[in-house]
């Protein structure tokens, strides 16, 4: 693999994980903010509220498995 | 409804829902309807309300120490609604709530019209708006329907108040007039077409009510239209004219035309109990806000329909125990309740 070719590579993985994560934080700033909410008024609430907010993750780690696949597959 | 939106909402959103799975639950009033009223205060004390009793029991005995603790705890509820909001949620609840100034406003003056002592107007006040308990302490303090008026000089509220010539009736009217112009026009500074539906859903039912009223007494077509609230969703001006120049058998006929029939279809042939009436329309906008504030989750509804919830659940258990403490028959009181 050229030098050029590596350097579009990593850009290409920065970008993937860069995007899901930005994402993913706006899917959860809504949830965060709601698990909160719930969680002021119902400390119960915790173990769903901290479950829900984590769901948008998922967006981040299919971000983090194409960087991935980009740096060590090509 | 965009993300911001969304955002906006969320938390308080989550919290209102939160306060509302708290609500004493429907199926509890028929139970009520069985207790003796020991029993129920006994209930409330080991509820929601449980602060209120034990801070107020001292001063209070009975049904009594019932009410203001009932009137305290809606006064805290809707007050931590605009302690926890913010931005544009502050100010919708905050505007939403000065319909209680207008009631204080109004208990207040009613009774020193009618010459009530100031321990029997305090119970009936719940310092739910912008006017605090303090402040409205001092206005019943005052003597004279024109001394509280010229008190409320410094408020909004004073041109409403200010051509007060010994009609109570009048100012009355100008103050729920003022109340829904200016909530119109702030939720039109908003641009929150939901709040505005909600708020001219409201007029329509209000309207409603005050010409089920007046067709009963037997008023003049002048006279109902003097009342009447500008700005309903379905009930425009014109509508409103019609309804006003009908008799009473028309009327109830020409209503076919509107979505509200069908809350009072079922008893539109023995429509003889305005109680019956009042409380199907009070009933018709519970059953709304719930139904919208599941279409527009992230939005000002649901908080709405808190806010209806709980003054709707006050009022229930006000009703059971001024009811069951005057002995009044059981279907008596069941029929003012609105479940």
């Amino acid at each position: 693999m050229d030098p050029t070719q590596a350097g579009m590579v990593a850009v290409g993985a920065g970008i993937a994980v860069g995007l899901a994560g930005i994402g993913a934080g706006m899917g959860e700033q809504a949830i965060g903010a709601a698990a909160v909410g719930a969680m002021a008024e119902d400390e119960k609430f915790f173990g769903k509220g901290l479950l829900m907010t984590v769901i948008p993750e998922s967006i981040a780690i299919f971000g983090l498995v194409v960087a991935l696949i980009l740096l060590f597959v090509f | 409804m965009g993300v911001s939106n969304a955002v906006k909402y969320a938390y308080i959103v989550a919290r209102v829902r939160a306060m509302k799975s708290k609500l004493i639950p429907r199926e509890m009033y028929p139970k009520f309807l069985n207790m003796d009223i020991p029993e129920i205060i006994r209930f409330i004390e080991e509820s929601e309300y449980k602060n209120d009793v034990d801070e107020l029991s001292k001063k209070y005995k009975g049904t009594d120490l019932f009410e203001h603790s009932l009137s305290r705890n809606l006064a805290l509820t809707y007050r931590k609604l605009i302690e926890v909001s913010q931005n544009e949620a502050n100010f919708l609840i905050t505007e939403y709530l000065r319909s209680w100034d207008i009631w204080n406003i109004k208990t207040i003056l009613r009774g020193k019209f009618s010459g009530a002592s100031e321990e029997e107007i305090l119970e009936g006040v719940v310092s739910a708006g912008q006017l605090r308990y303090r402040d409205l302490t001092e206005l019943v303090k005052i003597d004279t329907v024109e001394g509280v008026i010229a008190a409320l000089s410094g408020t909004p509220y004073y041109p409403a108040l200010e051509g007060y010539k010994g009609d109570l009736a009048e100012i009355e009217n100008a103050l729920d007039k003022w109340y829904y112009s200016k909530r119109i026009a702030a939720a039109t500074e908003t641009g929150n077409k939901l709040f505005l539906k909600f708020l001219r859903t409201e007029i329509d039912l209000k309207n409603l009510n005050i010409l089920f009223r007046m067709k009963k007494a037997g008023m003049e077509r002048d006279d109902i239209a003097k009342l009447l609230i500008p700005g309903g969703l379905e009930l425009k001006e014109a509508d409103l004219n019609r309804l006003a120049s009908l008799p009473f058998p028309e009327f109830v006929r020409a209503l076919e035309e509107y979505s509200y029939w069908s809350t009072i279809a079922d008893i539109s042939n023995d429509l003889t109990s305005l109680i019956q009436i009042e409380t199907r329309l009070e009933k018709h906008a519970l059953v709304y806000a719930s139904q919208i504030s599941h279409y527009y989750p992230l939005s000002i509804l649901p908080i709405l329909d808190y806010i209806l919830s709980k003054k709707i659940e006050v009022d229930n258990l006000r009703i059971i125990v001024r009811g069951k403490e005057t002995k009044l028959p059981e279907e008596i009181i069941k029929s003012h309740l609105v479940m």
